[in-house]
């Protein structure tokens, strides 16, 4: 880890003071272990916080949106699957963008690893190949990464980069073996009435802080449907109905569009498995159009294209 | 046609979440279609009776805080 | 309602105004019975709906949404 993260310091200085792009948007070191936040480099100097680690859980493609300049980006497979989209939406030119690409070595979920020493703080985690070492005061555990993994990392289907102009580090192995259409699964079981009380008991903590939307890198409407007020599509309470309203138009303006990055995850303050819609539209999507979304540019956005043969069993 | 992808996304995800099948309905009707229309209105209203009012999505102005 | 009234469901009833529209049009001139349950809302092209219209009909309290093209 330690290895790349010098290496993605040393593209981002060389790239700040040839004058090659305005700014490096990279991670950089919480002020508390397993908390590194999205960073700005604008000179050399500042690329020297730059980082790599376990808990670069942020999607980085997000901050490109309305930047005007030239940027590089530090991105892994998801990062520049989002990437690819937004050159595909239009949103900037491809020559704007400067591809740092990097083989995901899988994020780590912070809450699992917290979940495991409950009660306790840790105080520092140390990166090592296929572990973490936790140490806190009177402790010290060595975790196996992959146990601690977040969910969308372990049914990842794409670790490199779709796109890189400089790849830091060697190509490596894609996905980490899970399904990912297990993860739609448990709910599709269900008759009716039991998976609306599903939803509502993943949902019910949710506190509308809308968090996992200022994280998605999909997300980047004016105005957001929930902050409409006329007509009001969605009120702003925590009733069952406000939050599913909320919940499942966010998860459909997503269709076609979401590359399971996992940034909404991770970003809830509340720990709220949103991806349960999500991750069911992805499973959907590929399934009726045959489409992944970001792995190539150019490519048509499923839901603004058709073909006269879709499926239309549902239409009578 | 656009509408269509829209639809069946739209739809499978309502029925993920458990919003019955039988709640949301979708057809093509010609305007020179006057029967197949009176016969689609008779099937909607027969599905949707057959499940009972619906339970979901319904802000309860009491629940709310 | 009553506790033995039948249950008689709200539809709301999203019609293209050049198709469905037309055909109920067409249904109503032509006397042909349907059920009254539906309350019918005219839209410009069925690529004008969106799925905020299906759940805020399901949020006024409707029991079945219907869009016809
Ligand atoms: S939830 Fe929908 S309307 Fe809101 S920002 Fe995301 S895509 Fe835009
Ligand atoms: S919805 Fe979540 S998983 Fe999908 S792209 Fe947005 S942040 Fe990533
Ligand atoms: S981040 Fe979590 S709590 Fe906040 S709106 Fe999203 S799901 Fe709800």
């Amino acid at each position: 880890m330690e290895a790349i993260a010098q290496k993605i310091r040393e593209a981002a200085k060389r790239l700040l003071s040839e004058g090659k792009v305005d700014v490096v948007i990279g991670y950089a070191k919480g002020t508390v272990p397993m908390r590194e936040y999205p960073y700005f480099a604008y000179t050399p100097e500042e690329a020297e916080n730059l980082t790599w680690s376990s808990f670069c859980c942020n999607n980085l493609a997000l901050y490109t949106i309305r930047r005007p300049g030239r940027m590089a980006v530090v991105a892994q497979g998801c990062v520049s699957r989002n990437l690819v989209n937004l050159i595909n939406e239009n949103q900037f030119k491809r020559d704007d963008l400067y591809v740092i690409g990097v083989n995901s070595p899988g994020m780590v979920d912070r809450r699992k690893v917290q979940a495991l020493f409950p009660g306790k703080t840790i105080t520092e985690v140390i990166e090592e190949p296929e572990h973490l070492l936790v140490k806190g005061q009177g402790f010290e555990e060595r975790l196996e990464r992959k146990k601690v993994f977040r969910s969308n990392c372990l049914t990842c289907v794409q670790r490199n980069p779709v796109i890189s102009d400089e790849m830091i580090g060697e190509v490596g192995p894609e996905g980490h073996g899970g399904n990912i259409d297990k993860v739609a699964a448990p709910w599709e079981k269900l008759v009716p009435a039991e998976r609306w009380t599903e939803m509502q008991e993943t949902l019910k903590d949710c506190i509308r802080c809308y968090a996992c939307r200022d994280a998605c890198p999909l997300c980047y409407c004016h105005v957001c449907f929930v902050d409409e007020a006329q007509p009001q599509w969605c009120g702003k309470t925590q009733d069952e109905a406000d939050v599913a309203t909320f919940h499942i138009l966010r998860a459909f303006h997503c269709a076609g569009r979401c590359t399971d990055c996992g940034a909404c995850e991770s970003a809830c303050p509340q720990g709220i498995k949103m991806r349960r819609l999500t991750s069911k539209i992805e499973k959907d999507i590929r399934a009726l159009y045959g489409y992944r979304p970001g792995m190539e540019i150019g490519a048509q956005p499923p839901m603004s294209l058709f073909k006269p043969n879709d499926p239309q069993d549902f239409i009578k | 046609m656009f509408a269509r992808r829209r639809f069946a996304v739209l739809k499978n995800l309502l029925e993920y979440v458990g919003i019955e099948p039988g709640r949301l309905h979708f057809s093509w009707i010609s305007s020179a279609e006057a029967e197949k229309f009176q016969k689609t209105v008779a099937a909607v209203t027969e599905d949707v009776k057959a499940l009972g009012p619906a339970q979901h999505m319904i802000k309860d102005i009491r629940k709310v805080a | 309602m009553s506790e033995n009234a039948e249950f008689s469901p709200r539809i709301a009833a999203f019609l293209c105004n050049w198709c469905s529209y037309g055909a109920a049009d067409l249904a109503g001139v032509s006397r042909l019975q349907y059920p009254p349950n539906i309350q019918v809302i005219r839209i410009p092209c069925t690529g004008r709906m969106s799925p905020k219209f299906i759940l805020a009909a399901f949020r006024k309290g409707v029991d079945g949404v219907w869009v016809s093209g």
